[in-house]
């Protein structure tokens, strides 16, 4: 419940921010009509900017990817031996 | 494998980039250009520029509340 309530008086602030620069005019009046939703948008190519960015810097890690083909080669044959079916080819 | 990783990742920057600078021009830099510059021509008339992500915004919540209603009968489906 407490963390909606921290929601909840952040949107609260929010548009109380937004009502009161629409009352100063500080901003040409239009512009401050149009302000939350261009917020909302840039929020979104935010979060697709950082998915972005992650999957193009995301490490692969080559030599672990071979050492991992030659540990699983290891516990197939200790376990055949043992006698554990492990047919996958 | 890792190519195809780099190159949907560098398609949804550049994307996401895209939308970001024309959508600051649209509302932000647009209004203060005499209405009779060449620039215009580029931009679509300003309700768009609200009416646009609205509806995207529409779509999506009753795409989401369609999804939300599916897993909801299923699952009911199921226990009865």
């Amino acid at each position: 419940m407490k963390h909606v309530l921290k929601l909840f008086s952040l949107l609260v602030l929010i548009s109380a921010l937004w009502i009161s620069l629409l009352q100063a005019s500080i901003i040409p009046q239009s512009h401050t009509w149009l302000l939350p939703i261009y917020f909302i948008v840039s929020l979104g190519c935010y979060g697709l900017l950082m998915v972005g960015v992650g999957l193009m810097r995301f490490p692969t890690c080559p030599q672990e990817a071979v050492l991992l083909q030659q540990d699983i080669a290891e516990a197939k044959d200790f376990l055949k031996q043992k006698g554990v079916d492990v047919g996958s080819e | 494998m890792e190519l195809a990783d780099r190159a949907v990742g560098f398609l949804l920057t550049f994307t996401s980039l895209s939308i970001f600078t024309y959508y600051t021009f649209w509302v932000i830099i647009l209004p203060f250009v005499d209405s009779d510059n060449f620039i215009h021509n580029y931009f679509l008339p300003q309700e768009y520029a609200i009416l646009i992500p609205v509806c995207a915004g529409v779509v999506l919540l009753s795409l989401l509340c369609i999804f939300i209603g599916f897993v909801l009968l299923k699952s009911k489906k199921k226990t009865a």
